[in-house]
C-alpha cells in the first residue's frame, strides 16, 4: 500500500471479513452471549468432524514448489529439536483462529505456526522477521522473469547455543512413543471395558473430538504410553505421560438420526484423562 | 497497466500474475534463510530431509498388501506389527531423524478388512497420515469438507467416490487423531488368482489404501481425476 487510495481499498476488504455468528452483534456486551454461542466461539477450529457440509468434488492438487519447502522445513526443525508436531498443529490449526483457519491455504498455516514459534521462543525478533520479508519482496519486485525464488542465507550459523527440547536426543534411536514406555504406570481400562468421554471445559487445545463428547464407547485397543497432546503442544517436557486407548463407538448412538445401519461403528484415540468407567 | 482509473480491486482480488513471487514463497524463504542463519538447522539438514520427503509414496504400501495376500504368516505381521512389517517393503519408520519422522512417529497400524468390516480413514483435526509408506496425503483427505462428513456420513461420502457397501458390512470409519498412523488392508478381489506379486500391487491404489475405493482388477488409478496445477510445482 503506498498511496490513499489503495490504503482504502484494502480497509474496505477487510471490512467485508466476517467471522462471527450473524445474529450477534459485534462486540457483544456478556449479557448478549449465550452458554452455547460460548461453546461455539471457544470450539478449537480444527475440530470439524461432524459439522454441516455439503458434497462437492474431491480435488487431488498438484503441489507447490513452496509447499514441499514449507513442510521440510517444519520437519527439520522438529528433526533439530525445536518444537515436537503437536507444538506446530496446536499454532497452525487452532492459534490461528478460525476465520485464517477456514480462509487461508493449507501451507500457509503451516508456514505462520513456524514464524510464531521461533518468535514466542525468542529465535528471532519481529524485526528480523520483518526486515527479512521486505527484503525478499525487494529481491524479487522486478518478477521472477521465469526463474524460481531462492533461499539465500548470509552464512550459517553456529547452533551450539541455541536451546532445543531433550526429546529429539532421547528419543533417538528408540522412536516416539516408543520413548515413554513404562512411564505411565498401570493402564486404568483394558479391552472390552465400557467408557465415557468427559465433558471436560476445554480451553486453547484438546484433541478429543467435541462429537463424542459424552459419549459412551467400548475400549478396543490399549495402545501406548505417551504425554498427552494436549501437554506436548505447549512443550511440556516435564509432564507425565499416560496411557492412550482406542475406542469404538456406535455410530447409531453416537450421532442423532444416523441413517446408516445399526451395526456401522467408529474408533478414535483418547488419551485416559479424558475417559472415565461406565457402570 | 489497467485502463480502468479504480481497478485496483480487482488487481489485488485476482490471483496473482503467475511472474510474480507469492506471499507464501517470500514467508518460506524468509523463515528458511533465518533459519540457517540462527544455527536452527543446516543446508545439509534440510537436504536430507528434502530427499527423504521427495521418495516417499504409495507403492511399499501397496507392495506390503500384495505380500500380505500372498503370505498368510506376512499378513499376520502386518496385523500385530506393523512397523516390522514395513521394513520388508523398505520403509524404516524410524528413518530419517532416528525417531520417526517428527509428524509421523512410529505407531504404524494396519486395519484389515474382512467379509463384514470394511475400514476407512480420517483425520477429523488436521491430516494425519501414514506418509513413510504412503507418501504425502492428497488434498481432499486434508479438507474440512471431508473431515466433516466421513465420520457422521461415512457411507454417503464413499458412495461419492464410487463405492457403496451392503448393509451387512459394517462400515468403521478410524480418525486418526492421536499418534497412530494407520492403513487399510483391504480384501484380495476376484479375479486375481495366479496374480504375481507386481500385478497385484499394480491394482492397489493409494485410494484402496485409505479405504475410499475397493482393488478391482484392471483399475491401476486412483478415484478422482480431478487435479488442481499448481503456480510453480516441485522442481524436478
Amino acid at each position: 500500500m503506498t498511496d490513499a487510495a489503495e490504503r482504502a481499498q484494502q480497509l474496505a476488504l477487510v471490512s467485508r471479513l466476517k467471522t462471527i455468528f450473524p445474529e450477534v452483534p459485534e462486540w457483544p456486551t456478556p449479557d448478549m452471549i449465550t452458554h452455547d454461542h460460548y461453546l461455539a466461539y471457544m470450539k478449537t477450529s480444527h475440530d470439524v468432524g461432524g459439522e454441516l457440509d455439503y458434497p462437492h468434488p474431491y480435488e487431488n492438487k498438484e503441489e507447490e514448489q513452496w509447499e514441499l519447502m514449507t513442510y521440510v522445513l517444519c520437519e527439520v526443525l522438529g528433526m533439530r529439536g525445536i518444537w515436537v508436531s503437536e507444538e506446530r498443529r496446536r499454532l497452525a490449526n487452532v492459534d490461528v483462529g478460525r476465520a485464517i483457519y477456514l480462509g487461508l491455504p493449507y501451507y500457509s498455516r503451516w508456514l505462520w505456526s513456524v514464524g510464531r514459534l521461533l518468535m514466542e521462543k525468542k529465535h528471532i525478533s519481529w524485526g528480523e522477521l520483518t526486515d527479512r520479508l521486505a527484503e525478499v519482496q525487494a529481491r524479487y519486485a522486478g518478477g521472477l522473469n521465469g526463474q524460481r525464488p531462492k533461499a539465500e542465507p548470509k552464512f550459517e550459523g553456529d547452533g551450539s547455543g541455541v536451546s532445543r527440547n531433550k526429546h529429539h536426543l532421547e528419543a533417538a534411536g528408540v522412536g516416539d512413543p516408543q520413548c515413554f514406555a513404562g512411564q505411565a504406570g498401570v493402564a486404568k481400562f483394558n479391552v472390552g471395558d465400557k467408557v465415557k468421554v468427559r465433558d471436560l471445559p476445554a480451553m486453547f487445545y484438546t484433541r478429543t473430538p467435541e462429537y463424542c463428547r459424552g459419549a459412551e464407547g467400548t475400549i478396543a485397543e490399549v495402545t501406548y504410553e505417551s504425554p498427552a497432546p494436549e501437554d506436548e503442544a505447549w512443550d511440556r517436557e516435564d509432564a507425565e505421560s499416560e496411557w492412550f486407548y482406542i475406542v469404538r463407538f456406535n455410530q447409531a448412538e453416537l450421532w442423532d438420526n444416523y441413517t446408516g445401519p445399526k451395526n456401522d461403528t467408529l474408533q478414535t484415540e483418547i488419551p485416559e484423562r479424558w475417559l472415565e468407567a461406565v457402570g | 497497466m489497467s485502463e480502468h482509473g479504480h481497478d485496483h480491486d480487482h488487481s489485488r482480488t485476482v490471483k496473482p500474475m503467475v511472474d510474480e513471487i507469492t506471499d507464501f514463497e517470500v514467508l518460506e524463504i524468509a523463515l528458511r534463510e533465518l533459519c540457517i542463519e540462527k544455527g536452527l538447522f543446516t543446508a545439509e539438514d534440510h537436504r536430507l530431509f528434502t530427499e527423504y520427503a521427495e521418495h516417499i509414496g504409495p507403492t511399499p504400501g501397496a507392495r506390503l498388501v500384495a505380500k500380505a495376500w500372498l503370505d498368510d504368516a506376512f499378513k499376520e505381521l502386518a496385523i500385530s506389527d506393523a512397523v516390522a512389517a514395513a521394513k520388508e517393503v523398505g520403509i524404516d519408520w524410524l528413518e530419517p531423524t532416528g525417531f520417526g519422522t517428527p509428524s509421523d512417529f512410529v505407531a504404524f497400524k494396519i486395519l484389515a478388512d474382512t467379509p463384514t468390516v470394511h475400514n476407512v480413514i480420517v483425520c477429523a483435526l488436521c491430516s494425519c497420515y501414514p506418509r513413510p509408506i504412503l507418501g504425502n496425503s492428497p488434498e481432499w483427505y486434508r479438507t474440512p469438507n471431508y473431515r466433516r462428513r466421513i465420520v457422521r456420513w461415512p457411507r454417503q461420502v464413499l458412495s461419492e467416490f464410487g463405492l457403496q457397501l451392503p448393509d451387512d458390512v459394517e462400515v468403521r470409519v478410524e480418525d486418526s487423531n492421536q499418534k497412530h498412523r494407520f492403513m487399510v488392508m483391504p480384501m484380495r478381489p476376484e479375479g486375481t488368482d495366479g496374480w504375481t506379486e507386481d500385478q497385484l500391487t499394480e491394482i492397489i491404489t493409494r485410494d484402496c489404501l485409505i479405504g475410499v475405493a475397493l482393488p478391482r482388477p484392471g483399475i491401476t488409478t486412483n478415484v478422482t481425476p480431478l487435479v488442481r496445477a499448481a503456480i510453480r510445482p516441485i522442481e524436478a
